[in-house]
């Protein structure tokens, strides 16, 4: 466990070690969702920071945006797509709204059929909040349950239209 | 109004930001994307056709929309005959399905002082909370705050709104949320579920029978309150145990008294202050209840403090769980963690309990569908115990907890949100500020939406591939979005755990003299009558 001793900077300005227990602990990387990698897998803990064991390389993606603009990106592989969205200010309102927590869809992307195909397996509780999503099709996925690898260079990713945009504003006809 | 969202919208940004540069400093080697700059390239939308213009179907045509004055709805008088002289409050999912039913699924009613919109569709609820804001609110909680700043309180998840709320919500979902950093506390739970059996073995022993366990929620609340308990508070209560100890029982009489004066609270609440001098009791109680429930938390909190400190100070190693976390973090402050406490453990108790009890009813009078999960359990564990990764291979057990909470006994029968914009629904201009009950109950029964919703049929849950979905808002439990149930996750996980356990140990069967159990509302969706339920062992 000497690996996985982390540091936590306490508000005191004291510095205690953490040590993860093998099952008690919690994780906690950062704000939003980095990728499970392998090792946030076996770390169950405190997990304050963790460097990433292995190197991370760059990957260019393409969103196309609500009002069909495309927007190109490069970021880091391991990344969620989340990750990507925030860590960029691409500016999708309302996308992401529960931080990557699966607790609702609003991180909702539509990919192409091979980079779906290509990503694998899918969560039950990432399906469930799909089943949520607005303007669902067969290729969508949670951009915070997508994580960037190489082999994802050059994808495209629409940002589909969700109600929010459709709210009302009472002081004009239509906020549309 | 515009200006309204984008300021919203920016102090989400900025809230977002924040955390994260809180983050990079408490972590220098977090890894930091590099600046890499977005190209911004004009694309043709035409080849990206989106076919969500249904989007804007319900588009905001004020102009041509239905105004509330010519909303159906049960007149204000029937409506407190309803309630308060027949008892309606006990009957609050029933009420739901006959309303809908006599005036449609989008129904207006007054309850006292209370106008409220009741929605009764899948595609409006769909509507109202995926038009929802950056910090939803539930509904008045006056009472609870009150009491709060009475006696110098925090509010918690429950009672808090605004940024308040979305502040501590930032931090407790981070650590409570996601499905596989719960997964890791169910070597803690396993332990609990272990005990459940044991004290399922020691009651069934008592009775004539050897085999019947009388009003099984009493157990599945003791079990509830142990399980919750030790994720929150890194700490066995005891409550599974012979006798139970002396602070862990007054907490459940605390509890108790909270839940059987909710009908009073929901009272207290109505009824005006000034008229308080004359009607005591009702706030009274539901002030010795709070002082309780706080009381408790505050214990086992402090407890977890002075154990923190004392390590720190001689510089050892501080190992731990959630409380550890939270106290060592101090992303909130130790009034805000006993508020949180107080509230997580309240709302993760009686909810689990309530649905393991109907789960245990429907599977001891379905016992094919049972005996199709045991193969499953069978199959996939061979007699192990499971873990929290075990659970994503146990489709029926999911399955199980879903058809029976998010169809046919849904806890919550009914969510409240107050809107934060206008809105239009089913053709109706609800302005902002109007009080929603979304009929969870309603649509969860709704033929439309469930065929042969009457029956128990957990396989309906099975998925034939990644493509087989269901548009599912008819069936949402834990609610949707970033107000939903914070602890949905570590309650999924405590009762998979309990459930295939004890399917792996017992026979669950009805008792020979078992009748109908019919659901009642007290707050929440419950048992009207004890259950009783025959634990064969499987040996």
């Amino acid at each position: 466990m000497s690996s996985s001793l982390v540091r936590v900077l306490l508000h005191r300005a004291a510095v205690a070690r953490v040590t993860l227990a093998p099952h008690q602990t919690l994780r906690k990387t950062s704000a939003l969702s980095r990728c499970g990698s392998v090792l946030h897998r076996q770390i169950r803990g405190i997990n304050t920071f963790t460097l990433p064991l292995r190197t991370e390389e760059k990957v260019t993606i393409n969103f196309v945006n609500r009002d069909g603009k495309k927007i190109s990106v490069t970021a880091l592989t391991g990344n969620s797509i989340l990750d990507v969205v925030v860590d960029q200010n691409l500016d999708f309102d309302g996308f992401g709204a529960c931080e990557g927590t699966l607790a609702c869809s609003t991180c909702h992307v539509i990919l192409e059929e091979d980079v779906y195909k290509k990503l694998g397996s899918i969560s039950d509780e990432e399906m469930d909040m799909l089943d949520l999503a607005y303007g669902l099709t067969d290729t969508s996925r949670l951009g915070c349950q997508v994580c960037l690898r190489k082999d994802l260079e050059g994808m495209l990713l629409r940002v589909p239209e969700t109600v929010a945009d459709a709210r009302v504003d009472s002081q004009q006809e239509s906020s549309t | 109004m515009a200006l309204h969202d984008t300021f919203l919208h920016l102090g989400r940004k900025n809230l977002l930001q924040h955390t994260y540069k809180q983050i990079f400093m408490q972590t220098r080697g977090l890894h930091k994307t590099t600046a890499s700059g977005s190209v911004d390239i004009t694309h043709s939308p035409a080849d990206l056709k989106d076919d969500t213009a249904k989007a804007s179907e319900e588009v905001l045509d004020v102009a041509n929309a239905k105004n509330l004055k010519d909303m159906p709805g049960p007149s204000t008088v029937s409506n407190l005959l309803e309630f308060f002289y027949r008892d309606g409050f006990s009957r609050i999912h029933e009420i739901q399905m006959e309303h809908s039913q006599k005036y449609g699924k989008i129904f207006k009613s007054r309850f006292g002082p209370q106008f409220v919109v009741s929605i009764a569709d899948r595609d409006m609820v769909a509507h109202v909370l995926r038009a929802e804001g950056v910090a939803p609110q539930r509904g008045n909680m006056e009472s609870w705050k009150e009491y709060r700043d009475l006696r110098g309180r925090s509010t918690g998840l429950i009672s808090a709104e605004g940024e308040e709320w979305l502040k501590m919500r930032s931090v407790l979902r981070q650590l409570i949320m996601r499905p596989r950093d719960v997964a890791v506390f169910a070597p803690d739970v396993n332990p609990v579920v272990e005990d459940l059996v044991k004290r399922i073995k020691t009651m069934r022993s008592l009775q004539p029978d050897g085999q019947t366990v009388e009003n099984i929620n009493d157990l599945f609340f003791k079990y509830a309150m142990e399980g919750v308990a030790t994720i929150l508070y890194e700490a066995r209560l005891g409550c599974l145990e012979e006798d139970i100890p002396k602070m862990s029982q007054e907490y459940i009489e605390a509890l108790h008294l909270m839940f059987s004066s909710f009908k009073t609270t929901m009272y207290a609440g109505a009824i005006p202050k000034w008229l308080r001098p004359i009607i005591p009791k009702p706030w009274e109680e539901f002030c010795s209840s709070w002082d309780g429930l706080f009381k408790f938390s505050q214990i086992h909190v402090d407890k977890k403090l002075s154990e923190v400190k004392r390590k720190m100070e001689r510089g050892e190693e501080i190992k731990g769980g959630l409380l550890t976390h939270m106290l060592v973090t101090r992303e909130m402050s130790v009034e805000d963690i006993y508020a949180n406490m107080t509230e997580m453990l309240l709302a993760g108790v009686d909810t689990t309990s309530f649905t393991l009890s109907w789960s245990a009813y429907l599977l001891a009078r379905h016992p094919m569908v049972q005996q199709q999960i045991f193969e499953e359990v069978e199959r996939v564990l061979g007699g192990r115990v499971p873990t929290g990764e075990d659970v994503a291979n146990l489709p029926l057990i999911r399955g199980l907890v879903k058809e029976t909470l998010s169809r046919l006994f849904p806890v919550l029968p009914g969510n409240g949100r107050v809107t934060q914009d206008d809105l239009i629904v089913g053709g109706y201009f609800i302005p902002k500020g109007t009080q929603l009950a979304l009929c969870h109950y309603s649509t969860s029964m709704d033929e439309e939406n469930f065929p042969s919703a009457e029956e128990f049929r957990p396989e309906r849950w099975l998925r034939k591939d990644s493509t087989d979905r269901v548009d599912n808002f008819g069936s949402i439990p834990f609610g949707y979005g970033i107000r939903s149930c914070i602890g949905r996750r570590i309650a999924e996980l405590e009762m998979y755990l309990a459930l295939t356990q004890l399917l792996q140990k017992f026979h669950i069967k009805v008792s020979p003299d078992a009748t109908d159990v019919r659901a009642k509302t007290h707050g929440l969706l419950c048992p009207g009558a004890p259950i009783n339920l025959r634990f064969v062992d499987r040996d």
